[in-house]
């Protein structure tokens, strides 16, 4: 009996207890912003997932949507998202159209954000393509609209370190790494980037210890993050300073290594999409 | 005083009996005359017709004038005038005058190719008046042969002289072609001895091919007859076989037969319940999606619970991850 009361009395006070501190369920959204929500959410899903051709038509989906609501910020962001995705699907003439739709537009329609954004992306895949001149110029576009506060700051400056590398300014490249690597709030992605880009620009001033060394940490800070190719890359990077080094072992190891997750890395996406 | 004294009675009124006898003969022969004169048209009237030749030529007195194949008058006269021409004188039988107009035109023809000269008048033009007599007509030759060799003649002539002229041409497209033959002969000539020396050479090709054929192809032939008669052993099999297989075959078609019979008879058993089915099913996915609506209202209610409230992610905005190196 005892027992009884007492499981009742636990049941009442769990009930008050879950009631006093839940709040009143929100309010179902409207019809086109359950959907836009919906697709926005699926699109994201996929990408993160690794469906790449899913992800591009929710985010097509979720444009559409946001156009006819005229969320022109919304908008933008998903016209990003559409350009990352076409990137990512190596349809690059494409993803500089979605972005070129951002920056090219002559009303000032989008936010200053987004056209930033587009513009720091623009440069990366210019810079990818080898189009360093007209990355220069979109990643001046870029630099020109942010602020010190500006939260793409570190992006910028590893990816201008990287063009002065592909340009050849190894000197300029490592100051500006340095810089990157050393500022915590740059993230662990992007201080992994400036680690690799210094590592190569010593490579280049023939400082290979020391690029032996960063890359390295490069790799330590790759790992964790589970980036295929930058652990290629930083895996070559030894292979290539540990043989100037005299290393050959550990240069025919770190090659080895290097090899081997090349050959795996499109078989890992493959199977990560199943 | 008398000289004879006739006592024959014979002899009496000789003179009356011998004059009576010319008299008739006379009048026989008078007859004879009249009737061949009458039948020559010796007393049909007349009437003399004109025309000017340039020529006498194949001309003479008595050529028949002719009408559509009758006769109808003949040349009179001839006469050369004082120009050198020769002027004619026709006469035709004046009844028929009425058949002939003013421009009629006489032609001088001949009967056959070679045969006499005759003069054919034409009608002339039934609106102009009827000739008469001492009228003047227009003559002319007809072609004869004498005419027509002389055409051809006049044609034939400049054609040889211009074969002529071809033929004895040094330079000449005739003396060129004969030349360019000349030597096409002599290349063609030495071709032929070329042709020998090929010939010879295909002969040793053909006695090399042979020997080929005899060492080579007849192992082939020998591995080809060995392939038929596996063929025909494997024929053979198939023959025996095939029978057997067809029957199975042909008891699978009956099975398939009657399995699609089977089939139809349930479709068409089931067709007629395919709306209600579908209005059923559509009532089952409505309530299921106000179903998972409603589990999606009470799963976002309890995601904004507590304490559930902190484990649900908040909803992602802004742009997906895209870094300096990507």
């Amino acid at each position: 009996m005892t027992n009884s009361i007492f499981k009742f009395l636990l049941f009442c006070f769990l009930f008050s207890l879950s009631a006093c501190g839940s709040s009143t369920p929100p309010a179902r959204e409207p019809q086109l912003l359950e959907k836009l929500h919906a697709a926005e959410k699926d699109a994201r899903h996929a990408l993160n997932g690794g469906e790449l051709q899913r992800a591009q038509h929710s985010f097509n989906k979720a444009l559409t949507l946001q156009q006819s609501l005229d969320d022109t910020a919304g908008a933008a962001v998903t016209m990003i998202n559409l350009g990352t995705v076409a990137h990512q699907l190596r349809e690059d003439e494409a993803a500089l159209a979605w972005l070129d739709k951002i920056l090219l537009e002559k009303t000032p329609l989008y936010p200053a954000d987004s056209q930033l954004t587009a513009a720091f992306r623009k440069a990366v895949i210019l810079t990818n393509l080898g189009r360093l001149a007209e990355a220069d110029t979109s990643l001046q576009a870029a630099e020109k609209s942010c602020d010190k506060k500006c939260g793409q700051r570190f992006n910028i400056d590893t990816l201008r370190a990287r063009i002065f590398l592909l340009k050849g300014n190894a000197e300029a490249a490592l100051a500006l790494a340095q810089a990157v690597n050393k500022a915590a709030e740059a993230g662990k992605e992007e201080q992994a980037n400036a680690l690799r880009v210094q590592a190569s620009a010593e490579e280049k001033l023939q400082r290979y210890a020391d690029a032996l060394a960063h890359y390295q940490a490069a790799l330590e800070m790759d790992k964790p993050l589970g980036l295929s190719s930058r652990i290629a890359e930083d895996l070559n990077g030894l292979a290539r300073t540990a043989k100037l080094l005299g290393r050959e072992q550990d240069a025919a190891a770190y090659a080895r290594r290097a090899s081997l997750v090349e050959q795996t890395k499109d078989k890992s996406v493959l199977s990560a999409h199943e | 005083m008398t000289l004879l004294t006739d006592k024959d009675d014979r002899f009496k009124n000789l003179f009356g009996k011998a004059a009576l006898f010319v008299l008739l003969a006379v009048l026989g022969m008078g007859l004879v005359f009249f009737w061949t004169g009458m039948k020559k048209g010796a007393f049909t009237p007349k009437s003399p017709i004109y025309f000017v030749a340039d020529t006498g030529q194949d001309l003479k007195e008595g050529i028949p004038v002719k009408f559509s194949g009758f006769k109808i008058g003949k040349l009179t006269s001839l006469a050369l005038d004082e120009q050198g021409h020769v002027q004619v004188e026709i006469e035709i039988e004046t009844k028929h005058l009425v058949l002939l107009r003013q421009d009629s035109v006489v032609s001088l023809k001949k009967e056959g190719v070679i045969g006499d000269g005759v003069l054919d008048i034409s009608r002339g033009t039934e609106d102009k008046p009827v000739l008469v007599g001492g009228s003047k007509v227009v003559f002319e030759r007809a072609n004869g042969l004498e005419q027509a060799v002389m055409e051809v003649k006049g044609r034939v002539m400049p054609i040889l002289d211009d074969v002529h002229q071809i033929l004895s041409d040094p330079d000449g497209d005739v003396r060129q072609t004969l030349k360019n033959v000349r030597q096409l002969t002599a290349e063609i000539n030495g071709l032929a001895s070329e042709m020998r020396g090929t010939r010879q050479k295909i002969d040793q090709v053909l006695v090399s091919v042979d020997k080929n054929l005899n060492n080579e192809v007849g192992p082939l032939l020998h591995s080809l007859r060995q392939s038929a008669a596996q063929a025909e052993t494997i024929t053979t099999k198939l023959n025996q076989d095939l029978p057997g297989l067809l029957i199975k075959v042909d008891s699978s078609m009956e099975n398939l037969r009657k399995t699609t019979e089977t089939i139809n008879k349930s479709v068409q058993q089931t067709v007629p319940q395919i709306p209600g089915m579908v209005g059923e099913t559509r009532e089952t996915m409505g309530k299921t999606r106000e179903m998972m609506g409603s589990t999606i209202e009470v799963v976002n209610g309890l995601s904004t619970m507590w304490p559930l409230k902190g484990s649900v992610p908040p909803r992602e905005v802004g742009p997906v991850r895209m870094d300096s190196h990507d």
